[in-house]
């Protein structure tokens, strides 16, 4: 090895030995000095594991919509207020459309219309209100739309013979036939709007998604739901595609539904396709400025703990005067003092770190088991505190462990 | 006789204090040679301290010149001179100035690790140079753990470690009991012996009459340079006088 070199590693293995042996010989300093960096990092931790917990569990929702799934309606997702009457006004989505669709969409691998309603459903003496009856075909499964736990999903003649067949979520059988398996609910009559249907399938349960139950509705097929529901409706046609190729479909489909909807070459669409990225998108403008905020309180209150670094490492060099004054009679640098001071103030600082980090994801654990919130540790956040904390120690030691350094021997010698 | 192992040629330290010129050394020249035991002795503000300062190269001087062992340290930056402390330069202090939460050998050792050494390398000379001040047993013991002599004699085994060509003592029994205080001159007349090039710097005559040759300070001049018992005696002569 190059002696340079060796002796730079030989430097900064003296340099941790002097921290560690200076951290360990004076632990109320040592705690005090940290708490400030201990709060800093804390503060920052919590608020990114809440706000990563959000996320994910944001994001795993939305998947809920499919990734590569477009949902063409008339109405817009979300929208900003003034454009109400005018989609109101809109011509519904229907059959022309759908039909459209099928034939010309060639990017597309799966086509479902949905139509929504939310009415009665019963069994027996049990009557369920307010249930969301979707009007579909069985390609909704493959846009999407959860996956069969028992039985069967609607079939192609199930939706040519507009027959009166049912498909229950979960929650919708937990609730008609409680404590039932769901092998035993096929075959079952159920009571759709006080109309007679049989159970041919059960859905994988789902959960939540932004506050909407995904396990509270049972699916007909669409022509059976316009012609029990009002053929009146509006339907929404959820269009998968092969991935990466959302962009492309989203133009194929608005050709289509332009020539479809007859909409003349001056007039803007009369519908929308609405992705799952856009709310995503808000998603995202919402967190952002959260995520500034927490890193700009996590920044300043970092600054204040430097502070406090700062002081104790002045104070630490005027009580070592006399040491670094040996230590340079004995053959330091001016580059050794250095980097054993700055060695000393970024692990005094990367350690409040590490105990910041530590608090920072108990309060978000704490917070997750106590509130709605969710959150999540992320190797990031970890590296973010510890590195932060470090850098704070660097910057902030920097300027004692350059007094240090720049001691001249004989008076450092000679202190009292 | 080849070069000298340190030649002081008219070497002066001026400093200004409050305004004032203070000519603390002011054109002292001799030359000592490898194996030799020199006192540097005078009263408190003689120039003993500056001249020790320079000798051990922490200080530079306002003029002059001074060559150690073949290199011009006026000409030196800082990083040079700290390498040149670390090779060269063995120092034993009147406090010893042991770094109190290190052990003996780990202080013994510190030399060795400014110069870059693998540590069972280190380890093995910083025994090494314990056992031959005679503390084979004392090595894991902190400062606070050993008596006077003892911590005085691994600040000895700290300077000789790294085998410097001077060992440069600051008045290295001024805390020590009188009896202990022998048994460390005893200790440098057996390095001397050994073949260790000593400087002695005190301000005590009766030590310098120990030392083969003593070279007497007064004023930032050289006042004596000679036999350490007729130079001490010198300044006896004169101490009575005033």
């Amino acid at each position: 090895m190059n002696r340079g070199v060796r002796r730079l590693l030989s430097e900064l293995g003296e340099g941790v030995r002097i921290a560690v042996s200076a951290l360990t010989g004076n632990h109320l300093r040592t705690f005090l000095t940290t708490m400030g960096i201990v709060i800093g990092v804390m503060t920052v931790i919590a608020i990114v594991a809440i706000i990563d917990g959000l996320d994910a569990s944001f994001a795993s929702q939305i998947g809920n919509l499919g990734a590569h799934t477009v949902y063409v309606d008339k109405w817009k997702w979300i929208n900003t207020g003034n454009e109400w009457w005018e989609m109101r006004n809109r011509k519904n989505m229907g059959r022309t459309e759908l039909d459209a669709i099928e034939r010309e969409a060639s990017l597309a691998t799966a086509v479902a219309p949905m139509g929504g309603q939310r009415t009665t459903v019963a069994a027996g003496d049990v009557e369920l209100s307010r249930i969301l009856v979707r009007g579909t075909s069985g390609a909704y499964l493959q846009t999407g739309g959860g996956t069969v736990a028992a039985g069967r999903f609607l079939s192609g003649p199930d939706v040519e013979l507009s027959r009166s067949v049912v498909v229950l979520a979960a929650g919708v059988v937990d609730q008609l036939f409680p404590g039932l398996p769901w092998d035993a609910v096929l075959g079952r009559r159920v009571r759709v709007r006080d109309l007679p249907f049989t159970v041919i399938g059960v859905l994988e349960r789902r959960g939540r998604m932004l506050g909407m139950d995904l396990d509270n509705n049972v699916s007909i097929p669409y022509t059976t739901f316009l012609r029990d529901m009002g053929s009146k409706r509006s339907l929404t046609i959820a269009v998968a595609t092969e991935p990466g190729q959302v962009d492309a479909l989203t133009d194929q489909l608005t050709g289509i539904l332009r020539q479809a909807r007859r909409v003349p070459a001056e007039r803007p669409d009369d519908f929308n396709i609405n992705r799952q990225d856009q709310f995503l998108k808000l998603y995202g403008q919402l967190t952002g400025a959260l995520y500034g905020v927490a890193v700009g309180v996590g920044l300043i209150t970092l600054v204040v703990g430097g502070i406090g670094i700062m002081n104790i490492m002045l104070v630490s060099v005027t009580e070592r005067t006399r040491e670094i004054g040996v230590r340079r009679a004995l053959g330091a640098r001016k580059r050794t003092i250095l980097l054993q001071f700055l060695i000393e103030s970024s692990i005094v600082s990367a350690a409040g770190g590490a105990v910041g980090t530590g608090l920072g994801f108990g309060v978000a654990l704490l917070l997750s088991v106590a509130t709605p919130l969710a959150a999540a540790v992320t190797p990031g956040a970890v590296a973010l505190g510890l590195g932060f904390s470090a850098g704070v120690g660097l910057l902030f030691g920097s300027w004692p462990a350059w007094r240090a350094a720049n001691l001249d021997p004989v008076e450092a010698l000679r202190y009292e | 006789m080849s070069e000298p192992l340190i030649s002081v040629d008219r070497l002066a330290r001026h400093y200004v204090v409050g305004g004032e010129l203070v000519r603390a050394l002011d054109g002292v020249s001799f030359d000592i040679q490898k194996g030799e035991w020199v006192a540097i002795v005078g009263q408190s503000g003689s120039g003993k301290s500056t001249l020790m300062n320079l000798v051990g190269c922490l200080d530079t001087a306002t003029s002059g010149t001074y060559r150690l062992n073949g290199a011009d340290v006026e000409t030196l930056a800082d990083d040079a001179l700290a390498d040149l402390r670390n090779r060269e330069i063995g120092f034993i202090f009147q406090t010893f100035q042991l770094l109190p939460r290190a052990t003996a050998l780990a202080n013994v050792e510190l030399p060795l690790v400014y110069r870059g050494l693998p540590r069972r390398e280190r380890r093995a000379m910083a025994e090494g140079a314990l056992r031959s001040v005679g503390l084979a047993n004392r090595m894991h013991h902190r400062p606070n753990e050993l008596s006077g002599g003892q911590r005085q004699r691994v600040a000895i085994a700290r300077a000789l470690v790294g085998e410097p060509s001077i060992l440069l003592a600051d008045e290295p029994t001024g805390n020590l009991d009188s009896q202990t205080g022998e048994e460390i001159v005893r200790l440098f007349g057996d390095l001397n012996q050994r073949g260790h090039t000593i400087i002695l710097v005190t301000h005590e005559p009766r030590l310098a009459a120990r030392c083969p040759r003593a070279i007497k300070l007064m004023d930032g001049r050289v006042l004596g340079d000679g036999p350490g018992a007729e130079v001490s005696a010198l300044q006896a002569a004169r101490a009575v006088g005033t």
